[in-house]
């Protein structure tokens, strides 16, 4: 006589269930969403700050419900959505304002200077070698554009403090990402990769953004006469565009982040018209959005804790200090009072997606590098990703920027 | 409270009061950016002032008291390379129309000055919903009766002034019909419409203090009528315009005003009467709905016409004191454009047809008043 089975009762012509994991996955990004509106609605908190959080408790760190491995699997949707972001924010950035007021760009290099070497200093104070502290430093620069983006659309924020937010993160984006490839290759060559492939690929980087940009803006121009991109089929074809420029760098072996940035501010420079359809992006972008931040908080594990803390510590003290300054100092000349200016500091705190990526390409680059870089950028973007964006929220508000929400 | 003594002005002296809205250039709504801007311009030794208005994403040029039109575009211009430079250093753009064609109301906000929190909290909501844009012309007298001469004398221009100036078809993203939707906000405040029918600074000082004696007025600023004497100024200043989407618009119906003014003081062509008020909102009306178009009827024989006929018939009329201004030629083109029909309302109605989008139309506004138009 057979001996019972709780499967007993299971039709024998049906086979057994196996757990796919992208359930696991679709579970997550509907807790995901759930923590953020949650969060939105009762404390009227930033929802990418619900995000992170949501990720934080679903990453090893809490339940465990991902792990590093299966943050891999879904890199590409993580790219698409930074693309689709990148190349929104580089479409706000009109380039003439410099020659307008080129005090912007002198508060840009300050904000971003300060940053990098108060971070530096802290991290060699704290005992870090000069390879990871320098490669931590040039990451720590950067402003994350996802989060700067999300919560001046929540807000439907405009105004001076928000259009030079938008302006500086475009910047500083850009300089974190050619500088990090810059030090991470001379570190390889100080490793002993040679001297001149350390030095060209920086080059290579600027140079085949720039082309692929090029490409996308022009044809972004081109399919704008046929397609309305407000509307579902205009959609449609930019995540094509961008999808097809995502494979093509890909195959240049290329970062996703410059080229769709770049790309925007072509378009934006050839055509100064308003560029609406991103606001029509809807669901689609949506879900983008949701399953960035989720893995951005998702990154960080308990291996992490230790030394990592002190030097994230360290960092968020000094690179808080260095947008603060920098943004400061040059405040008054570029036409922003001093409340504005702190103001638009605080604003430019949040770290976040492009953090990540770019600590996981010093890993994939060199394993032993990036053990020492990794843990400190997740304790980093844990902190600038679930606390920056509330930051930036309140500082908006209490500049009055918002349309949307609270009065101050 | 007694009204103040009319302190006389040089007749026929101008001055034009500008209210021009900020707008960002990514959606090109409204934007509120009154102080950054207000922090930025530095006039130097260039006359006329920049001043802040009721909400946030609007600001007021003037100019100072100008003998004549060249001086006064001369002084216009100054006002408007001041400000177009400032906001190029903010990113933001500057533009003319009555009134902002998709601004929610609701997102506006109260700058922070004594006054105008004394207003919202009178008016509430209104005081919002007046974020809205019009030119206001000051003309000089030499006394204060000439000026009630002046100012009776005048309300019959103001059609031909509404249909010359109007341009704010669109509000809140619809297209109202109107040419002039602006006046309608204006309506809704208790002290607005036309003045009294006094003749007299005497007989106006009487009905000043009746009427601050309710306690429902304080000063002459809480007259929000059309037309109203200025006594601090020695002037009549005319307020029904929509501010106009070109400087150069602007300055010619200012020559219009100063050269009808003329006209007036010098020949005293009219009689003025109560009875001269019976068509006066219909007027009006018809200019604000449909501007060159509109019929206009006549005070005294009560006969009706088209709008546009009646102000190329002024026109004529007054063109002997627009030669003695030197304004004849600004007259000869103003008059080629009502021919054509041509108004800040139909170019933005055409410009909406040809982009599809209001924002890009605010794009297009910003271009003419910054850059200007070949005069």
């Amino acid at each position: 006589m057979e001996s019972p089975s709780s499967l007993s009762l299971w039709p024998a012509f049906l086979p057994l269930p196996a757990f796919d994991p992208f359930l696991g996955f679709a579970l997550a990004l509907v807790f995901t969403a759930l923590v953020g509106e949650v969060l939105a609605r009762r404390a009227t908190l930033p929802r990418v700050s619900g995000y992170a959080l949501a990720g934080l408790l679903l990453g090893p760190l809490v339940t465990g419900w991902f792990s590093a491995v299966e943050l891999e699997r879904y890199r590409g949707l993580v790219d698409l959505a930074l693309a689709l972001l990148l190349f929104e924010l580089g479409l706000r950035l009109d380039l003439r304002w410099f020659r307008a007021n080129p005090w912007l760009l002198v508060a840009s290099a300050a904000e971003a200077a300060l940053a990098f070497l108060l971070s530096l200093g802290a991290l060699l104070a704290f005992g870090m070698d000069w390879s990871p502290a320098l490669l931590l430093a040039a990451i720590a620069l950067g402003t994350s554009p996802a989060v700067v983006m999300r919560v001046t659309a929540e807000l439907r924020a405009e105004g001076q403090v928000t259009s030079r937010l938008l302006a500086l993160c475009a910047l500083n984006v850009a300089y974190s990402v050619i500088l990090f490839t810059l030090l991470l290759n001379l570190s390889r060559g100080a490793a002993g990769a040679g001297w001149l492939q350390a030095l060209w690929q920086p080059f290579y980087l600027v140079a085949g953004s720039l082309l692929v940009a090029l490409l996308v803006a022009g044809a972004f121009t081109l399919l704008r006469r046929l397609f309305n991109p407000a509307s579902e089929q205009g959609v449609v074809v930019i995540f094509g565009l961008l999808l097809g420029a995502l494979a093509i760098l890909a195959m240049l072996k290329l970062p996703p982040l410059l080229a769709p940035l770049l790309a925007g501010v072509l378009v934006k420079l050839r055509d100064p018209r308003p560029q609406l359809w991103a606001r029509h992006f809807g669901s689609l972008g949506g879900v983008l959005v949701v399953a960035l931040f989720m893995f951005s908080g998702a990154a960080l594990y308990i291996g992490h804790f230790g030394t990592a803390l002190l030097l994230s510590a360290a960092v968020v003290v000094a690179r808080s200090l260095g947008k603060l300054g920098g943004v400061l100092a040059c405040g008054r000349a570029s036409g922003l009072s001093t409340a504005k200016s702190v103001a638009l500091g605080l604003a430019l705190l949040p770290l976040s997606g492009v953090a990540l990526l770019l600590a996981y390409e010093a890993q994939l680059a060199d394993p032993a590098l990036g053990a020492q870089v990794l843990p400190v950028v997740a304790c980093l973007v844990a902190v600038f990703g679930v606390l920056g964006p509330v930051v930036t929220q309140r500082a908006l508000i209490h500049v009055q920027e918002n349309r949307k929400g609270e009065e101050a | 409270m007694s009204l103040q003594a009319f302190s006389a002005s040089r007749a026929l002296s101008i001055g034009v009061e500008l209210e021009l809205q900020l707008v960002n250039t990514h959606d090109y709504d409204l934007v509120g950016a009154a102080e950054d801007l207000l922090r930025l311009v530095a006039l130097g030794d260039k006359p006329g002032e920049i001043k802040p208005e009721m909400t946030d994403s609007m600001i007021e040029v003037s100019t100072g008291v100008c003998d004549n039109y060249g001086m006064l575009l001369e002084q216009l211009v100054g006002l408007r390379d001041t400000v177009a430079e400032a906001a190029r250093k903010l990113n933001i753009g500057i533009c003319g129309g009555g009134t902002h064609p998709f601004q929610d109301w609701g997102e506006r906000r109260i700058v922070d000055r004594p006054r105008f929190h004394h207003l919202s909290d009178l008016y509430g909501y209104l005081a919002k919903q007046f974020t809205v844009f019009g030119q206001h012309v000051h003309v000089g007298c030499p006394g204060a009766d000439v000026a009630l001469y002046l100012l009776h004398g005048l309300s019959r221009y103001i059609p031909h002034l509404i249909a010359l100036s109007a341009a704010s078809p669109f509000v809140q993203g619809h297209d109202t019909g109107f040419q002039s939707a602006r006046l309608n906000s204006v309506f809704a405040f208790p002290l607005s419409g036309r003045a009294p029918f006094v003749e007299t600074w005497n007989d106006f000082g009487a009905y000043f203090e009746k009427m601050t004696g309710t306690g429902v007025v304080a000063s002459m600023k809480d007259f929000y009528w059309d037309i109203r004497p200025k006594p601090e100024f020695g002037t009549v200043e005319v307020r029904v315009m929509d501010t106009p989407l070109s400087l150069e618009r602007a300055a010619a119906i200012t020559a219009y005003i100063q050269a009808l003014a003329r006209y007036l003081v010098v020949e005293r062509p009219i009689q003025p009467a109560e009875d001269d008020y019976l068509v006066y909102t219909f007027n009006r009306f018809q200019a604000c709905r449909f501007g060159y178009a509109g019929t206009y009827v006549d005070p005294e024989t009560h006969w009706h016409c088209p709008i546009a006929d009646e102000i190329d018939a002024s026109l004529t009329r007054i063109e002997q004191h627009a030669i003695e201004l030197g304004v004849d030629p600004v007259l000869g083109r103003l008059r080629q454009a009502v021919r054509e029909g041509r108004n800040g309302a139909a170019w933005l109605r055409e410009r909406h047809a040809a982009e599809g989008n209001l924002p890009e139309v605010v794009m297009a506004q910003c271009t003419r008043w910054m850059e200007g138009e070949v005069v």
